[in-house]
């Protein structure tokens, strides 16, 4: 079996992962915040330093100041519905994933605020044509994906954020695309808030995400329930971050996170250099085949691209990659702004995304068998 | 002496600083007050404690 749908989820973990969620199971097994025995506590540490290895790959000036969550959505969710007031206006790109249009296009639906979407050829405007096309008297926040999730094009820009920033309109990026491929840090690049998710490139497994906070502003939580913290209170304590953790944390998953992190800290270089021969080697390979159109392919990006066939469509492809061992993702990638900013609406794409440990010959197999359709 | 915190991260936050200035320091549970705390706060003989908590929100108990 020929694995490419790691933007989806990784799905082969470093070992020290998957040990560390036996490790957690194992000998652990409690719930941090809870218990104030020794083993409880224990499991208490076990989450502030989760907590801070996180806030400290993302560059953070207060790395303690992470929300866990139990992915991106549920992060992304948690920061709009809990910050963005009525009368706001938001701006994001046209490659944002529904985990951001949706929870914005609800909040438009319910008359709360507005968006506008860059459309992609206005991608490479400089900052103060940006906000001087976009943004109005009531923008608050910019919000971009860190990379496309269909095509791979890196959609960020630092000159953005610290231009947007000193405005004083809040920043925001979604990192469930690229995080861990590409070295973000959020106090230099002056974002205010940053959802990931712990499954994809931070090689952590299903079930948690967070979001971190540089910036201080006041946001109230998604949900309500025990905290741990001040349980004479009839609502969540207004206290970071315990407030906005109602419920019982996936704490193997946050630990597993954390090892994860570890690994990619240490690892960074070869996973880069891996991913960027194998991609060049699968742009090349595909942009050779009578039918192929891979989308962005001049762009910036990340370990993924998609592309369509002239006589195959996309579910079409997928089921024939699917004869020969392939796992690849057609449709729409739950990203409709992309898919109508790059045309493809109608027919959908075929994603590949790899991960460092696919090998040329892989790549191989599905070029032979895109070549014989 | 108790050094005590209303958010639990923050007694974690605490317990790294405190190691980092190798002051002694032991994690326990909060004693019972009429005020609400989380459950467990700081326990440390050494003074010099309290003064290097930094912007944290804390209280001593003596």
């Amino acid at each position: 079996m020929i694995y490419f749908d790691n933007a989806a989820t990784t799905k082969y973990k470093p070992d020290e992962v998957i040990e560390a969620v036996n490790y957690y199971l194992r000998d652990v097994g409690v719930s941090p915040g809870r218990g104030s025995y020794s083993l409880g506590i224990e499991a208490s540490r076990m989450l502030y330093k989760s907590r801070t290895a996180v806030g400290k790959y993302f560059g953070m000036s207060h790395p303690e100041r992470v929300v866990f969550t139990k992915n991106s959505t549920e992060a992304i969710n948690l920061l709009f519905k809990g910050l963005l007031k009525k009368g706001d206006h938001v701006i994001i790109s046209c490659y944002e994933h529904n985990a951001v249009l949706r929870p914005l296009q609800d909040l438009k639906q319910k008359g709360i605020i507005d968006y506008s979407v860059i459309s992609r050829e206005d991608l490479g405007l400089e900052a103060d044509t940006l906000l001087e096309k976009y943004a109005n008297e009531n923008t608050r926040m910019l919000a971009l994906t860190l990379a496309s999730n269909l095509t791979g094009r890196i959609i960020y820009k630092e000159d953005w954020m610290k231009f947007f920033h000193t405005k004083g309109i809040i920043t925001f990026v979604d990192s469930s695309q690229g995080a861990g491929k590409l070295a973000l840090n959020m106090t230099e690049s002056q974002i205010d808030f940053l959802a990931f998710t712990g499954h994809k490139d931070l090689y952590g497994i299903p079930g948690v995400g967070g979001l971190c906070c540089e910036s201080k502003a006041h946001f109230i939580p998604l949900i309500q329930g025990g905290t741990g913290i001040h349980g004479e209170n009839y609502v969540n304590p207004d206290i970071f971050p315990e407030g906005y953790e109602a419920g019982t944390l996936n704490m193997p998953a946050i630990w597993a996170l954390k090892t994860g992190i570890e690994f990619i800290t240490a690892h960074s270089d070869t996973i880069r250099r891996e991913e960027k021969a194998l991609m060049t080697y699968l742009l090349q390979g595909l942009t050779d085949i009578d039918g192929v159109k891979v989308y962005d392919i001049e762009n910036e990006r990340v370990a993924t691209c998609c592309f369509t066939i002239d006589d195959l469509s996309s579910d079409k492809t997928i089921s024939l990659l699917d004869s020969k061992g392939i796992c690849a993702r057609g449709g729409i990638h739950c990203a409709i702004l992309a898919h109508e900013a790059i045309g493809t609406v109608e027919s959908g794409a075929v994603r590949i995304s790899l991960n460092y440990k696919n090998k040329k010959a892989e790549i191989d197999q599905l070029l032979d068998t895109l070549r014989s359709r | 002496m108790h050094i005590v915190f209303y958010s639990t991260s923050d007694v974690f936050k605490a317990e790294e600083i405190l190691n980092n200035e190798n002051i002694e320091c032991k994690v326990v549970p909060t004693p019972v007050q009429d005020k609400a705390y989380c459950g467990v706060c700081v326990e440390t003989s050494d003074e010099k404690a309290k003064d290097i908590m930094g912007d944290m929100d804390f209280e001593v108990l003596e």
